[in-house]
């Protein structure tokens, strides 16, 4: 038979949304464009330490996970700060200056905060004004890295209802099979090198990505030094090659497990017809005549 | 009663020379593409023999068609719903291309392109899958043809398993050989095994002629039809990734034509016809036991003259044309009236609907110690010997029934008496060397008279081109011309998919 092309009313109802949408979109953006406030002087050293600069960052106060930023307007210019601090990301895909500066720093990459371009010209203003500050100190209560691992592999609950560690990042001592790839493996990561920086960090992740998981649902002092005390002890420069070892024996004994499993399942299947019975026929023709 | 309409079909045993004519004819119309070189559509085999794929009748390698459960219910023997699922990425009762056979073709061009030397050039023989010459071959789709006393093939009929070592030794008797042709399509089936089995729903019946097609749009290729017909006459295509069967050539049922193979046939074996049966009866008839499967299939076959069926026909949108082609059904005569045409492997339980007229039983002789073949002195219920002997045919009946009426030797003497009586009645008549007394008595065994015989020999032996084949007025080529023109397409040949498969639109 054939069929005729009758055309569907689907797209057409389809272009019918998408025309609502945008035309509420563009008349919501002008009356945020008409209405915004003219933005106030942003606060350089508010904003430092909201955007938790200070986890990893000094102002004259030594490096810590990441350089001193004293003098950094001299050594810089304003051009390279400026596209540094919108888009770290790109710039360390494309800039020698800064891919030299990942390896001095353990390959700990500066994060993208996702700053405003006023907010990038408050900061590099305040970190060429001259003012000094230190490290973000730690305030955490004593922690107990068993109770961290429970909360990085799911065996407890956080407080306020967060996810689990586990569902996204991988560390080493959690068993081989190991945690998520979503996000980086804490392993060798640098935020967990000192518990301040970690505990600035887990405070006000400034990355997008967690900063959207964590900002409704923020870790308890004892959480994040319970978990500080966990992974600063797994915290190695590597894995232990016995580790991946164990990995590739796992894969391979599952995979052995899941084909004996479709043997096993599948074994009676159906392996030719033809040749086996010309095989059994003159197998036993030869029987026959060898009587 | 629900009446439908079905395009049917008799193949008359007695009459196919195993020429092969069909097969090529089909061969050349639908399956000489890229992926469909291993098909035959249309295969003829040599019984006893193992046939194409090897040895399709065993399902408990198979596993095709329908079981009877012991409360009467059936199921498919492949799989349930739970099985199903969990074979789904795998069916592990799928033939291999070996059971069929590997594809050649030969480097001809070698003959005309090869370098001199000391030898003749040769054209050797090349895998239409591989691409790869292949040294030797072992298997082709009739590799026993004529075979019928091999050890290798014929011996290994699983029809004769149930045969006892006497009954084997009588398919010996004469010079060891005894063999009759088995054309096959598919049997476009009332209850077919394809169907259900199909996990993408892409297989169905049409309405008004039962023809069974599988949507080349719809085949998702998961392959469970190759199992689910215990005929293993859907195949797959390994080009095209969709699974393909015959069509019965519905497009020249369309314009009028028989379908090729029945044209071609040089035995003029082949008869097409309408038959009314009733729907509502399928699932019962399907589910009884296997002895009385034969007779109910029968039954479901309503007569095109009672004005009940015509009735209810008609309730159904049946066209009188169609009704009309129906009281004109060679089928009807063969299966219905006559009752001497039986189904294939009925305990397979999809109630096929193409019927076979059993071959006669050959001569019944056997070779005294001089060699000489000595037909004299056999007892065959007091009718003449020379024809055909019930009791000691070399074609053991058990044989017989379990190829054409699941075990049921009842039904299938029955069939041979009539036939018995056709030949011993028209011997009489022509050659006029047996008694009157002789020929009442054929008669009274195969209950059966002489116009009903008269009737017989002349659909046989002397049919007309338009008595074979009775094609209802199906008329959608007439019928389509008044949104398409119908010549457009005359330039595009072949079978696949016409509209081009995109991603889901909104
Ligand atoms: S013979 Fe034809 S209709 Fe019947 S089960 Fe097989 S493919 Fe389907
Ligand atoms: S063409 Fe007719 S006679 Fe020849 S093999 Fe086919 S069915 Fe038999």
């Amino acid at each position: 038979m054939i069929e005729h092309g009758k055309p569907s009313s689907h797209p057409r109802f389809f272009s019918f949304l998408l025309a609502l949408g945008i035309a509420l979109i563009f008349v919501a953006t002008l009356f945020s464009v008409a209405f915004a406030k003219p933005s106030a002087q942003v606060d350089g050293e508010a904003l430092f330490i909201a955007k938790g600069c200070n986890a990893c960052h000094t102002i004259g106060g030594g490096k810590l996970v990441g350089p001193d930023l004293q003098g950094v307007t001299e050594l810089r210019t304003n051009e390279w700060l400026t596209k540094w601090l919108t888009a770290p990301d790109q710039m360390l895909q494309t800039d020698p200056d800064a891919k030299a500066l990942l390896v001095e720093y353990n390959n700990v990459p500066m994060p993208n905060l996702g700053l405003k371009p006023e907010e990038v010209a408050a900061l590099i203003a305040y970190l060429g004004g001259g003012a000094t500050i230190s490290g973000a100190t730690a305030e955490l209560p004593a922690g107990d890295a068993t109770s961290g691992k429970a909360y990085f592999v799911g065996d407890k609950r956080f407080e306020n209802g967060g996810p689990h560690c586990i569902s996204c990042h991988s560390v080493a001592g959690i068993g081989s099979l190991g945690g998520g790839n979503l996000g980086p493996d804490l392993t060798t990561s640098g935020f967990v090198q000192s518990d301040a920086a970690f505990a600035s960090f887990m405070g006000a992740p400034s990355t997008q990505t967690m900063g959207a998981i964590w900002a409704n649902t923020p870790l308890t002092p004892q959480e994040q030094s319970d978990l500080y005390t966990f992974l600063s002890r797994a915290a190695v420069t590597k894995r232990e090659p016995s580790a991946l070892l164990q990995i590739a024996l796992l894969a391979i004994a599952g995979a052995a497990a899941l084909i004996a499993l479709a043997q096993v399942y599948w074994g009676k299947r159906l392996r030719g017809v033809r040749k086996p019975m010309i095989e059994q026929t003159l197998a036993a023709r030869k029987r026959i005549n060898a009587k | 009663m629900d009446i439908r309409s079905h395009v049917s079909m008799v193949f008359h045993l007695d009459k196919c020379i195993g020429c092969h004519t069909c097969s090529v004819a089909c061969k050349n119309i639908w399956t000489d593409r890229k992926g469909t070189e291993y098909m035959w559509w249309n295969n003829v085999e040599t019984k006893p023999g193992t046939g194409y794929p090897t040895q399709w009748e065993d399902q408990d390698k198979y596993k095709g068609g329908w079981e009877r459960e012991e409360d009467g219910k059936i199921h498919l023997r492949l799989h349930g719903r739970k099985k199903g699922l969990s074979n789904i990425f795998f069916n592990p009762a799928l033939p291999t291309i070996d059971d069929y056979y590997e594809p050649w073709t030969y480097d001809y061009e070698n003959l005309f392109n090869a370098p001199e030397g000391d030898d003749q050039p040769t054209a050797r023989a090349v895998s239409m899958i591989t691409g790869k010459p292949m040294d030797t071959i072992e298997a082709g789709p009739n590799w026993d043809d004529d075979l019928g006393g091999s050890p290798l093939y014929a011996r290994n009929d699983v029809n004769l398993d149930d045969l006892t070592d006497d009954e084997r030794e009588q398919l010996n008797e004469l010079e060891r050989v005894v063999f009759f042709y088995l054309p096959r399509i598919c049997n476009h089936c009332l209850n077919p095994g394809c169907v259900a089995a199909c996990p993408a729903g892409a297989i169905y019946k049409r309405g008004e002629d039962g023809i069974v097609l599988i949507s080349q749009e719809k085949c998702r290729a998961w392959r469970m039809c190759i199992s689910g017909c215990p005929y293993k006459k859907t195949y797959y295509n390994w080009a095209s990734g969709k699974s393909e069967k015959c069509i019965l050539c519905y497009p020249r049922l369309e314009s009028g034509q028989p379908p090729a193979c029945f044209h071609s046939c040089v035995g003029r074996i082949r008869y097409l016809g309408v038959l009314l049966y009733d729907a509502d009866q399928i699932e019962k008839c399907a589910s009884v036991p296997d002895l009385e499967l034969v007779a109910a299939q029968r039954n479901m076959i309503q007569d095109p003259f009672d004005p009940e069926v015509i009735k209810c026909a008609k309730a159904n949108g049946i066209s009188d044309a169609m009704i009309a082609s129906a009281q004109n059904s060679p089928v009807y005569k063969f299966v219905k009236k006559w009752q001497i045409a039986l189904p294939l492997h009925a305990e397979f339980r999809t109630l096929p609907m193409l019927y076979y007229v059993p071959p006669m039983l050959p001569v019944l002789a056997k070779t005294d110690k001089d060699g000489k073949y000595d037909v004299a002195g056999l007892d065959n219920e007091g009718l003449p010997a020379m024809i055909s002997s019930l009791a000691k045919a070399r074609m053991p009946i058990k044989y017989m029934a379990r190829m054409f009426s699941a075990g049921n030797v009842k039904e299938v003497e029955d069939v041979y008496r009539k036939l018995i009586a056709v030949r011993i009645f028209k011997r009489a008549q022509k050659v006029k060397d047996y008694q009157q007394a002789e020929v009442d008595a054929a008669l009274a065994q195969g209950a059966t008279n002489p116009e009903e015989v008269e009737a017989i020999f002349r659909l046989t032996s002397l049919p007309t081109y338009e008595e074979r084949f009775v094609v209802p007025p199906l008329g959608r080529e007439v019928a389509v011309e008044a949104w398409e023109k119908p010549l457009e397409r005359k330039t595009e040949a072949g079978f696949g998919v016409r509209n081009k498969i995109a991603k889901r639109k909104f």
